[in-house]
């Protein structure tokens, strides 16, 4: 039982809890500079955190008994919001890690593609209880007068069951919340509309990604289409001018088997003759939205940890007596 | 508008200038009268700067905190605001030198960053549009400037004219700063969330900020105790502003993230 009782003072004192914590700061610094991304992820890392959520939770534990016995005992009002802010600070850090650790065991993120009048199962991304239906209206990115890209948006219908529940638009900053599922605007993309005749004769008309090959009929060449550019300028190369369609062009490349014939800049409905009578015309192109969908159980808590800290945090340092009152040493 | 910001900005940096020699000066053959100029050079300074900020605001129409160079010029000017209004209040005059010539130096390498000219306007790119950001950024500044003045009280107070100073001054800095670091970094967090859908993702910067933080935290752990005041507790206070500096500078200009907007 002594023993027992020395662990857990051990594990439970401050002066642990300091040395966590520097030991914390110590190898972020160096992993951060060695080892980016990855060190972070590493079982070495989260168990040095798992180390200071059980030292902070038990030393937590441990000053709500002195809290509500400095809240039985009355002193003076700084000395209780000193107290209060403290264990309210701590409380709340105790809860940011509880709340990242279920996101860690529990949480799941995945990103979905969608062109306008496309929808996909909720189910199928995520594995959850609570089945709907996400379905793109429309996907647009709205401009600046320098043509720079000010919002993008997602129009979006919710459906459960074929019904439609709800319509909302997810921005950049404004994700959709629904069930405990969160979609944000992630990326967007275009799909290059093309026409030709196909190799059996038949009239074809498809959206095609870039870096798409099409195999018109009547030639041996092959056309690749490379790259959307919404305002081309030779100048720039490859580059657009801005997001905003001023002057938007396909970049494609012409192939006889794998010889390189040529690269050119195509303007919207003007057909490209790839070799006599063969032609394929860019008709335009179709944006699809890159959400990216999460679903976090320990969010709320987390976020519920921020607040605190952050009440906490005031409450102790900035309400704190103008001098150091000695007697609460522990 | 630009060229008359451009000849305030050089204002600016001339006053906290000569302002930094003028206290440091003071220091060395202490004379009142040193501090008086310079305490006056200093709010010259402070207004004209203030001005730069009014002037910056009206241009953009959005508080100058939207990229890394208007947040270097908020954070220089309430580094000053700080220092003058805590020296109104207590005696702190002897860390004046050190902290007017940080935020010269803050001023000098806006304007090597920047060539001095303040009138470009951009807009804002859709994920910088958020108010918690908003909030994220000025607490983050003053926090800042809060632990940039409690490092110039710490250097001064390795030295004999420094030893009027009060370390619990310095520690009332240090705190106000923590707590608006915590602040700075839980909003950014919320920021981080709804724009990116990840609230925390050890990118350079929140790693950085987390590191600078965690030192403060055991600053004012280990300042209940006798043993770790004094010159202990002032390395410290010194050791936190570098990573400061570094967090801001180095991840800034030097490391890849999502945080380097400048
Ligand atoms: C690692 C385990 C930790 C333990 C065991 C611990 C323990 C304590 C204790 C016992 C106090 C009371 C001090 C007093 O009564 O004067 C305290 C104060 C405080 N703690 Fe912690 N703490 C830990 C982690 C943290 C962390 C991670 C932070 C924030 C980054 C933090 C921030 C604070 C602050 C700001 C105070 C008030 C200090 C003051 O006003 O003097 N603590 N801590």
């Amino acid at each position: 039982m002594e023993h027992v009782r020395k662990v857990f003072k051990f594990i439970s004192s401050m002066k642990t809890g300091l040395v966590v914590l520097v030991l914390i700061g110590l190898v972020s610094a160096i992993g951060s500079a060695v080892f980016p991304r990855t060190f972070f992820e590493t079982l070495f890392f989260k168990l040095l955190l798992l180390l200071l959520l059980l030292n902070m939770f038990l030393c937590t534990v441990n000053r709500i008994r002195l809290t509500v016995r400095s809240l039985l005992a009355g002193p003076g009002r700084k000395v209780w919001y000193r107290n209060w802010g403290i264990l309210l600070l701590h409380l709340g850090i105790v809860f940011i890690l509880l709340g990242g650790m279920m996101y860690s065991a529990y949480g799941q993120n995945n990103r979905i593609h969608l062109a306008a009048g496309e929808r996909v199962n909720m189910q199928r991304v995520l594995d959850i209880e609570h089945s709907f239906t996400l379905q793109l209206n429309e996907f647009r990115i709205e401009f600046n007068e320098d043509g720079s890209p000010s919002q993008y948006v997602s129009e979006v219908t919710i459906l459960e069951e074929g019904q439609k529940v709800k319509q909302v638009a997810i921005s950049v900053n404004h994700p959709l919340n629904y069930k405990g599922v969160k979609a944000y605007q992630y990326s967007f993309g275009f799909m290059i509309n093309a026409e030709y005749v196909a190799e059996d004769g038949e009239e074809k008309s498809g959206s095609f990604v870039e870096g798409a090959l099409l195999q018109p009929g009547g030639t041996e060449r092959k056309v690749k289409i490379f790259k959307y550019i919404p305002n081309f300028n030779p100048a720039h190369g490859m580059n657009t001018v801005t997001l905003r369609p001023d002057n938007p062009r396909i970049i494609f490349s012409v192939y006889e088997g794998d010889k390189f014939l040529g690269v050119g800049a195509a303007a919207f409905n003007e057909p490209v003759e790839i070799d006599e009578n063969v032609n394929v015309t860019f008709t335009g192109v179709e944006p699809y939205t890159v959400l990216e969908v999460k679903h976090d159980p320990g969010l709320p808590l987390v976020l519920a940890g921020g607040i605190t800290l952050m009440l906490g945090v005031c409450l102790a340092l900035l309400t704190a007596p103008g001098r150091k009152s000695n007697n609460d040493h522990r | 508008m630009g060229n008359i910001m451009t000849v305030i900005i050089y204002g600016v940096l001339f006053s906290y200038l000569l302002a930094g020699i003028l206290y440091l000066g003071g220091n060395l053959k202490s004379k009142a009268s040193f501090f008086k100029y310079a305490l006056v050079l200093a709010v010259v300074g402070c207004v004209l700067h203030f001005a730069l900020l009014v002037m910056r605001t009206l241009l953009t129409g959005m508080l100058p905190l939207t990229n890394g160079s208007e947040f270097l010029l908020t954070f220089a000017w309430v580094t000053v605001l700080i220092y003058l209004i805590l020296s109104y209040r207590y005696e702190i005059q002897a860390a004046g030198g050190v902290v007017m010539l940080l935020s010269a130096l803050m001023v000098f390498v806006l304007i090597a960053l920047t060539g001095g000219s303040l009138h470009a306007v951009a807009p804002l790119m859709p994920a910088l549009k958020s108010p918690w950001l908003t909030v994220h950024v000025i607490t983050a500044a003053v926090a800042y400037s809060a632990f940039t003045v409690a490092a110039g009280l710490a250097v001064i107070q390795f030295f004999p004219v420094g030893h009027g100073i009060k370390e619990h001054h310095m520690n009332l800095l240090v705190k106000c700063g923590f707590a608006l670091l915590s602040l700075s970094i839980v909003l950014g967090a919320i920021w981080a969330e709804q724009a990116w859908g990840r609230y925390w993702s050890w990118d350079p910067k929140e790693t950085w900020a987390l590191i600078t933080w965690l030192i403060y935290a055991v600053y004012l752990h280990l300042y209940r105790n006798r043993e770790w005041r004094g010159n202990n507790a002032r390395w410290m206070v010194i050791i936190g502003f570098l990573l400061v500096m570094f967090t801001f500078f180095g991840v800034n200009y030097l490391l890849p993230g999502l945080h380097s907007y400048a």
